[in-house]
């Protein structure tokens, strides 16, 4: 069986000042049915631009897939033209943003932003768009559903617009959602509000989740596999619990280590964070036959810097680019 | 007052006026962002206040460093009432107060040099010869962690990380006793935390600095603070030292807390109770009656929304405000 979605060797490439730069360099990986992988890696590491580039949505004359192939059932979306993309983007695959705040159109009800989804995708009658949008509220948990779908976006605290985004995203039981720093802009009670619905949605409706995501914690509560990106590749691949057990590429290790955790059991011991020292490299390092952590690695050798490192699989499905993968 | 108290705060209030239809008899009401809280820090130590966006955590921080007015409270200031303090006094008090803040781009004035932000509060706060200043400039710049030729550059020149470092030099230029901390890491990416974590605690040390530290990470509370006082809407509901608050919590909002924060830990994972806190928080203009958690709290009953529930300690100074604790 072929997976839902196939990346292939994805290059998007992005015009700057000084050229082109590669953001998503060779990135390949694949996504099964009702599966929860997450993206992880710091700002500027290509995360949401393989998000933006699987829903068609590059910055138009900036950005642009330059070869690879987004294999979703089976149908290269590279290749999709606009009238296609439309049709799967909000039906097939959608996506909800970091910002709750600004994600939404504050002129129209939130029922009136529901219910245009439907109407364009299912072709749903004015009424009946208007029945399932407060279905999709109560879904969402969203209390007195009849009466909030007449409300507008400022009337709704910022875990409500939240939901709301969701109930929009999910409204045609896309196959797959994409969830770009979903809590990053909420408070952690709430984002455990959003995790929990997430997950059970997920669950009922058998969509898959891309979750997008600095917070190891997230990745470690949410997904059952991670892709760590850095500089626009691949540093690592693999089931959650194994990365964080056991992280084969020093970026990982560094990217887990140096947060202080809530453990199990606090003790009265407070080592010192393990520093990630410099910061990712500027765009114009990018797409260098190097490895691009090697700046900021403290085992780093010449070959680091001379060659780019080629993924090594490891039996548990653990994939890492880095020279030295076996013995981290 | 106990000498080892370098800031002591007492039933601190700060209100805001709002407008609002009924509002007493000029039709005025007051949203009381921070209400009767009271807390103190040791000399050397760092307290957190931790609490989520509205509880007046970072009203509270702004407070005792005298950027809003308090409407009543009082703040001591290695015995001093740091509230009253006028003109001359009030200068050389400030300059034992410093301040950083959380967003490192909107913090700096983006058309001074790093060495012109840095020099900015020993010249309206120190009588310091220009020599002297630059003196103290280079060794600030080095104790933060930056190049010397970087002090003629201009903040956009520098990435987040790197302001956040001005930042702090400018707060410790005037040689603080207290450096008011509010969330100064959640501006930045999290391999950058660590640098500035371990920046601000080597700092502690070397200078004896004590911290006020305001954040909604408690991962980071954890690894930064020795005690913790919880917030919710303007009250402090629980208040503790980092081991009793995080190996022991109390009051069920702070469980609820606790419990929300996602982790790595497998073994914290299968043994936290997820305490799902449903809904948002009350309107802060018209607060409820008794305790402000009740609405949302798994284990109320109603006497809960009759009164307010006191801060009372346990035991060593564990203190929480809960009726059913």
């Amino acid at each position: 069986m072929s997976a839902l979605l196939e990346v292939e060797n994805l290059r998007v490439e992005i015009a700057t000042r000084d050229g082109v730069a590669p953001v998503i360099d060779d990135l390949s990986f694949t996504l099964d049915e009702g599966e929860t992988m997450s993206f992880v890696g710091e700002s500027g590491c290509g995360k949401s631009m393989t998000a933006l580039a699987i829903m068609g949505l590059l910055p138009e004359k900036v950005g642009r897939v330059a070869s690879g192939k987004i294999l979703f059932n089976a149908e290269d979306l590279t290749q999709a033209d606009d009238v296609r993309m439309r049709e799967i983007r909000g039906n097939d695959i959608s996506m909800i943003f970091q910002e709750p705040m600004t994600s939404l159109n504050p002129v129209y009800t939130i029922g009136e932003q529901i219910a245009e989804v439907l109407r364009r995708h299912q072709n749903l009658s004015t009424q009946q768009a208007w029945a399932k949008a407060t279905e999709l509220l109560d879904a969402v948990r969203i209390p007195n559903p009849k009466a909030r779908v007449n409300d507008y976006p400022h009337q709704m605290s910022g875990g409500q617009r939240q939901r709301v985004m969701i109930a929009i995203a999910l409204a045609c039981e896309p196959k797959i959602l994409i969830a770009d720093e979903p809590t990053t802009a909420l408070d952690v009670t709430v984002q455990a509000q959003i995790f929990d619905l997430l997950r059970d949605l997920g669950r009922d409706t058998g969509t898959a989740i891309i979750l997008i995501t600095h917070d190891m914690g997230a990745v470690a509560e949410m997904a059952e596999r991670m892709i760590v990106m850095y500089a626009g590749r691949k540093a690592e691949e693999g089931p959650v619990d194994q990365v964080i057990d056991h992280p084969r590429h020093p970026y990982t290790k560094g990217l887990i280590s140096c947060v202080p955790h809530l453990m199990a059991t606090l003790t009265d011991e407070r080592p010192e964070l393990t520093e990630v020292r410099g910061i990712v490299p500027s765009l114009k390092e990018f797409g260098r036959d190097a490895c691009l952590f090697a700046s900021r690695c403290d085992s780093v050798t010449d070959k680091c810097r001379t060659h780019r490192p080629e993924e090594v699989e490891f039996k548990n499905k653990q994939r890492s680019a880095c020279w030295f993968a076996e013995s981290i | 007052m106990n000498e080892e108290h370098l800031l002591r705060v007492n039933n601190l209030t700060v209100r805001f006026p709002v407008k609002r239809q009924g509002g007493g008899l000029f039709g005025k009401s007051y949203l009381y962002a921070v209400d009767d809280i009271s807390f103190e820090i040791k000399k050397g130590e760092t307290l957190a206040i931790v609490g989520e966006s509205g509880s007046g955590k970072t009203t509270a921080a702004l407070a005792v460093a005298r950027l809003v007015a308090a409407h009543e409270g009082r703040v001591e200031l290695d015995g001093e009432d740091f509230l009253t303090l006028e003109d001359a006094a009030l200068r050389k008090a400030r300059a034992k107060v410093q301040f950083i803040f959380q967003d490192p781009y909107s913090s700096l004035n983006p058309r001074l040099r790093a060495e012109a932000i840095v020099r900015e509060p020993l010249k309206s706060l120190t009588q310091t010869s220009k020599d002297e200043m630059s003196a103290i400039i280079d060794r600030l710049f080095e104790a933060v962690g930056l190049r010397p030729e970087q002090q003629q550059l201009f903040p956009h020149q520098f990435s987040g990380g790197q302001r956040q470092r001005i930042g702090i030099a400018r707060a410790l230029s005037t040689q603080p006793e207290l450096i008011i901390c509010d969330e100064p890491v959640s501006a930045l990416d999290v391999a950058v935390q660590a640098q500035i974590l371990n920046l601000l605690r080597k700092l502690q040390q070397d200078f004896g600095l004590t911290y006020l530290f305001i954040s909604h990470d408690l991962g980071v509370v954890q690894h930064m603070c020795d005690t913790i006082a919880v917030m919710y809407m303007g009250k402090i509901v629980e208040y503790a030292d980092r081991l009793s608050l995080f190996n022991n919590p109390q009051h069920p909002y702070t469980k609820a807390l606790l419990s929300a924060v996602p982790s790595v830990d497998k073994k914290r994972r299968a043994q936290a109770k997820r305490v799902l806190i449903p809904g948002d928080p009350p309107d802060p203009i018209n607060p409820p009656e008794g305790c402000r958690f009740a609405n949302r709290c798994p284990i109320a009953e109603p006497n809960c929304s009759k009164s307010q529930p006191p801060l009372r300690d346990l035991s060593d100074g564990h203190k929480v405000a809960c009726h059913l604790v």
